[in-house]
């Protein structure tokens, strides 16, 4: 048994007294960046950079990768408590999470988010020490058909996320894709809709948008709401999931593993659908569908599960082929290759201290956040008592700060306070802002992979279904689409009949 | 404008407190890379100041202002004083090939800035997915006459480096294919090796690896010696095509009309960092030659290099403002 000695390699590594220190400083940096709304872990790794130098290779991304995982489980708690979604992948968090929140349920949904993050993520660390090898095959195997594929049905997903007018939703993703649309088209160099401003030639930042329409949206409206805001959340109950809360959040967090651990081995923007993969898998599969949007249990667990096994296997890539899935990825590639060790396919062999030290700790992380984050539920749900006058230009603060370390640029400050306008308005007039962050994620990543498709076909459309795992992808786009509608469709129907009657 | 104000202002409040040349360096030193955090400018700024950091006695600040292909970060540094308290590690694409690709950029390297020295440069080879039926870069020659306009050619962007080192290549070699544009190298690299895609110029530190795993076949090297480390590859003047020596590389940078002896400060640093040992081993990992040219050497290169884009450019008639 190879792998035995292999992991007890990594054992001695990991629970080495540096590592072990080391992994902690790290994550505990995560879950601080990533409950400050805004701040996030690429501005954080880039600052500590430098101190990396010092240390051993394996102990510098031990540390690196802690504060990356750290920020998964740190960001769902703002966006619980605050409803501001730091990440793409907390977005879906904040849906159902905020809601039980307001129902004074917010220590209960984060523990289940803590709680499914761990097992999610021991189970997908699990999967890289086994099949890391094997699985960066199916990175390979995506080609720009099969991630079209992948993107539609991302789109068909986030459909279903709507939990109010289903038109309002699809208005909102489609206002998304368009806003997606600004920025240098990859296939011409164009710049579109930039109004010759260089500053937007890379499109308008995920973080920049997300902070505006929750995060200053939220405010905006809340400041108008004075009075019933501090009635619903002065009454705090369930601080811990109860044992019926613990078996209800078993089969979510299985499948939002599940979900999490395929996707995020795809470089080309997996990780990112995983989560809200596995929110509108739960919501087809929930007998109470109609709770979801309005506090479901199973709408956080699922998807934190998702997330974080997600964030987990995005490092197949990186350890495997040497790919970065994301940005926190090429910093830890910067970090590894000025510590003299160049990331690509043959590090397992030649650095296996790093690869399975790494691997340990990971695991060894995910329970110090457990540790960490249990006890402090407590602090955080009484954050939300806080007077909302103090607490609110707080929370203006940390999202000015986090958005300017994003491009040290003043221009997205501005470009975060009209974001903000807008996600008043859109409150103003009951549009969900989920959809559109959705629409606005997957809109450049659909037009790219659809273009390069067609591209690399010569234009032969019936090149998306000679591809098997294209065709199966769309397949299943086409029956989530049927089946959201079908039941739009006999509504009608039925209203018609009525009418006749 | 209002917004190029609050940035200029909040520039100048920074630098206020800057002295006089002969007491150089008095103040922080802001080293702009125009580009996200993790790439081979990013890398190469981080480096040097790290090693230069130790007998400079001011601590070297890197500053990551990315956007627009390096366009964003370059146009700060065109508005930034000349007092050697801001200066940039740029790539060949934001110094080289945008000023041949754009007439509306921000800044000009020409005009604008005055190089200190290029740091480092690294080789961009020819190399094809691992399933393509060819040998040799003569065989893949062949192949592209015999069915023009097919062959799927995946490049980091439009006006990358690799992009237009394939322009050439269809200039100088009378071929033909397809330009599948990707965002960034990484993508497409991994295209490369999944075979989605053919054929493409990466640099070599970048695909060295897979090559050696047999995930790539590299078929010829754009420099004007093989490498040491694939002695089989050929250079393409060996295959008898001509001006075909590409290296993508990073240079210093700094706004024009500096202080001659903050100039001769700071490139002594510079070129100081470059000579360490543990520069150099972080380079060769990289497959980057260090280069550390003169000043005045460094501004003629960058000049010919943006000619010499320009030309291939209006060759290939590639324009990205459609």
């Amino acid at each position: 048994m190879e792998i035995l000695g292999d992991l007890w390699l990594g054992v001695q590594t990991a629970f080495s007294f540096w590592n072990l220190t080391y992994c902690l400083l790290g994550v505990f940096l995560g879950t601080a960046i990533g409950v400050l709304p805004g701040l996030g872990p690429t501005a954080t790794v880039a600052m500590l950079l430098p101190v990396t130098f010092g240390l051993s290779p394996e102990t510098a991304i031990i540390m690196l990768a802690g504060i990356f995982y750290g920020a998964q489980y740190g960001g769902s708690t703002t966006a619980i408590l605050v409803n501001l979604p730091g990440e793409s992948s907390s977005v879906v968090t904040a849906i159902d999470g905020y809601q039980m929140a307001r129902q004074g349920q917010a220590g209960k949904a984060l523990a289940t988010a803590a709680i499914g993050s761990f097992i999610a993520g021991s189970i997908a660390t699990v999967l890289i020490a086994f099949f890391a090898p094997l699985l960066s095959s199916v990175a390979l195997a995506f080609g720009p058909h099969e991630y079209f594929a992948l993107m539609v049905l991302g789109l068909a997903a986030s459909v279903v996320l709507a939990s109010g007018s289903l038109l309002h939703a699809v208005g909102m993703i489609l206002f998304g894709l368009i806003l997606g649309l600004i920025g240098t088209d990859v296939q011409t160099g164009a710049m579109r809709f930039t109004f010759g401003s260089f500053e937007l030639a890379d499109g308008i930042s995920f973080v920049v948008v997300a902070m505006g329409v929750f995060g200053l949206g939220e405010i905006l409206s809340n400041l108008e709401n004075e009075a019933d805001r501090t009635t619903v959340l002065t009454k705090v109950t369930g601080l811990m999931p109860t044992r019926a809360d613990l078996r209800a959040m078993l089969a979510p967090v299985g499948r939002g593993t599940a979900l999490g651990s395929v996707l995020g081995i795809l470089p080309g923007g997996g990780a990112m659908l995983s989560s809200f993969a596995s929110y509108a898998l739960e919501k087809k599969v929930s007998k109470t569908p109609q709770q979801f949007g309005k506090g479901a249990l199973a709408g956080v667990a699922g998807p934190e599960a998702a997330n974080n096994a997600g964030a987990q296997t995005s490092f197949i890539p990186m350890l495997t082929l040497g790919i970065p899935s994301n940005p926190v990825m090429a910093l830890m590639i910067g970090a590894l290759i000025m510590q003299g060790i160049q990331p690509g396919p043959s590090v397992i062999q030649d650095q296996p201290v790093l690869f399975w030290g790494l691997i340990v700790s990971m695991w060894v992380g995910n329970l110090m956040l457990l540790v960490l984050n249990l006890p402090l539920i407590g602090i955080w749900v009484k954050m939300i008592s806080i007077p909302y006058g103090y607490l609110f230009p707080c929370i203006v603060a940390f999202c000015l700060i986090g958005v300017f370390s994003l491009a040290n640029s003043t221009f997205d400050i501005w470009l975060m306070g009209l974001f903000g306008v807008a996600g008043y308005i859109l409150r103003k007039l009951d549009c969900e802002p989920a959809p559109l962050l959705l629409g606005f994620v997957l809109g450049p990543m659909l037009e790219e992979h659809l273009r390069r498709a067609m591209l690399v076909s010569r234009g032969d459309v019936t090149s998306f279904f000679t591809s098997p795992i294209s065709a199966v992808l769309l397949l299943v786009a086409a029956l989530l689409i049927a089946s959201v509608l079908a039941p739009a469709i006999r509504a009608k129907r039925e209203e018609a009949f009525q009418d006749e009657d | 404008m209002f917004m190029r104000f609050v940035a200029a202002a909040s520039c100048a409040a920074v630098l206020g407190s800057a002295a006089l040349a002969q007491d150089y360096p008095s103040d922080n030193v802001t080293v702009i890379v125009p580009f996200a955090p993790g790439g081979a400018s990013d890398t190469t700024a981080r480096t040097v100041t790290q090693a230069m950091q130790a007998d400079f006695g001011q601590p070297l600040v890197v500053e990551n202002k990315p956007g627009a292909n390096g366009a964003v970060g370059a146009a700060e540094l065109a508005r930034a004083k000349p007092d050697g308290y801001t200066i940039m590690v740029a790539s060949i694409g934001t110094y080289g090939i945008n000023p041949a690709l754009r007439a509306d950029l921000p800044y000009d390297p020409r005009e604008d800035m005055e190089m200190l020295t290029v740091a480092v440069r690294t080789p961009n080879v020819l190399v094809t997915r691992p399933t393509l039926e060819v040998k040799s870069a003569e065989e893949l020659i062949a192949m592209l006459k015999e069915q023009p306009d097919t062959m799927l050619f995946a490049s980091s962007g439009v006006g990358s480096s690799d992009h237009l080192t394939a322009e050439l290549f269809w200039q100088q070699t009378g071929t033909s294919g397809i330009h599948v544009p990707y965002s960034g190298g990484g993508p497409a690299q991994t295209d490369i090796i999944g075979g989605h895609a053919d054929v493409s110029f990466q640099n070599l530190g970048a695909v060295a690896g897979f090559v050696r795993e047999g995930q790539m076949k590299m078929l010829a090297i754009a420099a004007a010696e093989r490498s040491p480390d694939f002695p089989d590859v050929p250079t393409f003047k060996e295959l008898g095509i001509e001006g075909m020596e590409v290296y993508s590389w990073q240079a210093f940078g700094a706004p024009k009309g500096l202080d001659p002896a903050v100039k001769e400060t700071l490139v002594g640093a510079i070129h100081g960092a470059l000579e360490k040992p543990e520069v150099q081993e972080t380079f060769k990992n990289l497959g980057f030659e260090v280069l550390a040219n003169t000043p005045a050497e460094a501004d003629a290169f960058v000049a010919d290099e943006i000619a010499r884009w320009s030309e291939v450019v209006k060759a290939g008639n590639i324009t990205p403002e459609e």
